[in-house]
C-alpha cells in the first residue's frame, strides 16, 4: 500500500462508517427529547457508543484524508437534518485536527488514536453551537416553535457561553475514555475473529 | 403519470427546506409558506406512485399541526405535556426536511446521484462518499430488523437488563454485517469503474425540464419570504 492517494474502496469505507455514526447520533438524539438536560448528555452518550465503530474505522484508515472527508459528510448531514450550517466550520476543523494527530502517529500508534478520537468527538459539541451563538433568537424560535418555556429554561441553564467549555472538555475526555472502550469491544469481537 | 425532476432540482430542494426549518415561522402567513413547502414533496411523492409513505406522512404531519395549534402553548407544563410538546414540535419544525430528503433518497437512482454531482463538479471522494450514506441508510434498517429478530428468538429482548450488553449485542452483529456489505459494495463499484482513472460517463442523461425550473422557482420564492419577513422587517 504504498498508494497514497485514497481509493473508491476508501471512499465507501468511509460512508458506510458516516452512515453507522449518524445512525448512533440519531438514536441518541432521539433521548433528547424527553429531558434537554439529556441534550447536555450527548457528550458522554455519543463518544461513548460512537467509539465502538469508529474504533473499528480507526484500524481502516491508513491514508489522509479519511477522517477529513468524514467530517465533511457530517457537516452536510447535520445541514440537511437541520441542526443548522452555524457548526459546521467546527466539525470540519474538528475532523480535520484529528486526521492530522492521526496521521503524526501513523495510523498505527494507539495513543495518538485515543488522542484523535477525542478531538474527533469535539463535533458534537457543534449541534450546541446555534444555541450559544444565537441564544437569544434561538430561544424565541423554540417558543414560537412550540416548546414549552420550561423545556428552554432547562436546556439554557444546561447549555450556555460558560458551560460550553465544560462541555468541550467533557467531549474530549469521555472521547478518550469511548476509545479505550471501543478499543477493547473491537480486540473482544474483531480481532479474534480476524476481521480487521 | 410520473414526474422525472433532475437531481439537482432536488438537491436544491433539501437545501431550501432545511435552511426553512431552522426558521421559525412567526406569523400566519409564514405557517402557510411552510405548510405549503411541504405539501410540495408529499404530492411529488404521490405522483410518483410512493402512495403509502405520502399518506403517512401526510396524516403525521396533519395530527402534528393540529396538536400544536390547538393544544400547546408557552405555558403548557408537566412531564407529559412537555413530552407531548417536544415531539409535535419537532415533527412539525422537522417533517419538511424530512420528507423532502425521504422523497430525494427513495426516487433519486445512485447512478443519477452521482452524475449530477459530478455535473456541478464536487470532488469524487464527497459524491461516493455521499452517495454511500444515501444507500446504507435502508440497508442498516434492514440489517438492524433481522438482528433484532435473531435476538428475540434468543430471549435477549430491549430493556432487558444491563444497557452495556444490550448496545454490544446490537451494535456488534451490526458492524460485522456493515463491514461485509462494504466489502462487497467495493468490489461491485470497482467493476463499474469507479475510482478509475478516466472520466467517468454516465448512462444517465440529465436534463433541466420545465418542472424543475418551475420548482426551483418556486422554491427559491420560498426561501427569499422567508429571509425577508426574518431579518429584513
Amino acid at each position: 500500500m504504498k498508494n497514497n492517494k485514497l481509493q473508491a474502496k476508501d471512499f465507501i469505507t468511509i460512508g458506510i462508517f458516516t452512515a453507522l455514526l449518524f445512525v448512533v447520533e440519531f438514536a441518541c438524539g432521539m433521548l433528547g427529547f424527553i429531558h434537554p438536560y439529556i441534550v447536555a448528555a450527548f457528550v458522554v452518550l455519543i463518544p461513548l457508543v460512537g467509539a465502538i465503530p469508529m474504533m473499528l474505522f480507526y484500524t481502516k484508515i491508513e491514508k489522509f484524508g479519511m477522517l477529513s472527508i468524514m467530517s465533511v459528510l457530517l457537516a452536510i448531514i447535520m445541514f440537511v437534518t437541520g441542526m443548522g450550517y452555524l457548526g459546521a466550520p467546527l466539525i470540519i476543523a474538528a475532523g480535520v485536527a484529528a486526521d492530522l494527530i492521526a496521521k503524526s502517529g501513523g495510523y498505527k500508534s494507539f495513543k495518538k488514536t485515543v488522542i484523535s478520537y477525542g478531538v474527533f468527538c469535539l463535533w458534537i459539541c457543534a449541534n450546541y453551537f446555534p444555541v450559544i451563538v444565537t441564544a437569544d433568537s434561538y430561544r424565541q424560535g423554540l417558543l414560537d416553535g412550540g416548546y414549552s418555556a420550561e423545556y428552554c429554561d432547562n436546556l439554557f441553564r444546561a447549555i450556555n457561553s460558560k458551560t460550553i467549555v465544560i462541555l468541550l472538555i467533557l467531549c474530549f475526555v469521555f472521547g478518550c475514555i469511548g476509545a479505550y472502550l471501543g478499543k477493547a469491544v473491537v480486540k473482544k469481537h474483531f480481532e479474534k475473529a480476524g476481521i480487521v | 403519470m410520473s414526474l422525472k425532476l433532475d437531481p439537482r432540482t432536488k438537491l436544491f430542494m433539501i437545501f431550501v427546506v432545511s435552511a426553512v426549518v431552522m426558521m421559525s415561522a412567526t406569523t400566519p402567513f409564514l405557517w402557510a409558506v411552510r405548510i405549503a413547502m411541504t405539501m410540495v414533496p408529499i404530492t411529488l411523492l404521490i405522483l410518483e406512485k410512493h402512495y403509502a409513505s405520502a399518506f403517512r406522512f401526510l396524516i403525521l404531519y396533519i395530527i402534528a399541526l393540529f396538536l400544536t395549534f390547538r393544544f400547546l402553548s408557552e405555558q403548557s407544563k408537566g412531564f407529559l405535556m412537555a413530552f407531548l410538546v417536544g415531539y409535535c414540535s419537532i415533527i412539525v419544525q422537522f417533517m419538511p426536511a424530512m420528507i423532502t430528503a425521504w422523497y430525494v433518497v427513495r426516487t433519486t437512482k445512485i447512478g443519477e446521484f452521482v452524475s449530477a454531482m459530478q455535473k456541478m463538479h464536487v470532488p469524487d471522494g464527497i459524491t461516493i462518499s455521499l452517495a454511500v450514506v444515501m444507500r446504507f441508510f435502508p440497508t442498516i434498517k434492514e440489517e438492524y430488523a433481522s438482528i433484532r429478530d435473531a435476538m428475540k428468538m434468543r430471549g435477549i429482548m430491549l430493556g432487558g437488563g444491563n444497557a452495556v450488553r444490550m448496545i454490544e449485542f446490537r451494535m456488534i452483529p451490526l458492524l460485522f454485517s456493515c463491514v461485509n456489505i462494504g466489502d462487497e459494495l467495493s468490489a461491485a463499484a470497482i467493476t463499474r469503474g469507479l475510482g478509475g482513472k478516466v472520466k467517468r460517463t454516465s448512462v444517465e442523461t440529465l436534463k433541466m425540464g420545465p418542472a424543475d425550473h418551475l420548482l426551483a422557482a418556486l422554491f427559491t420564492a420560498a426561501l427569499g419570504v422567508f429571509v425577508v419577513f426574518k431579518y429584513v422587517k
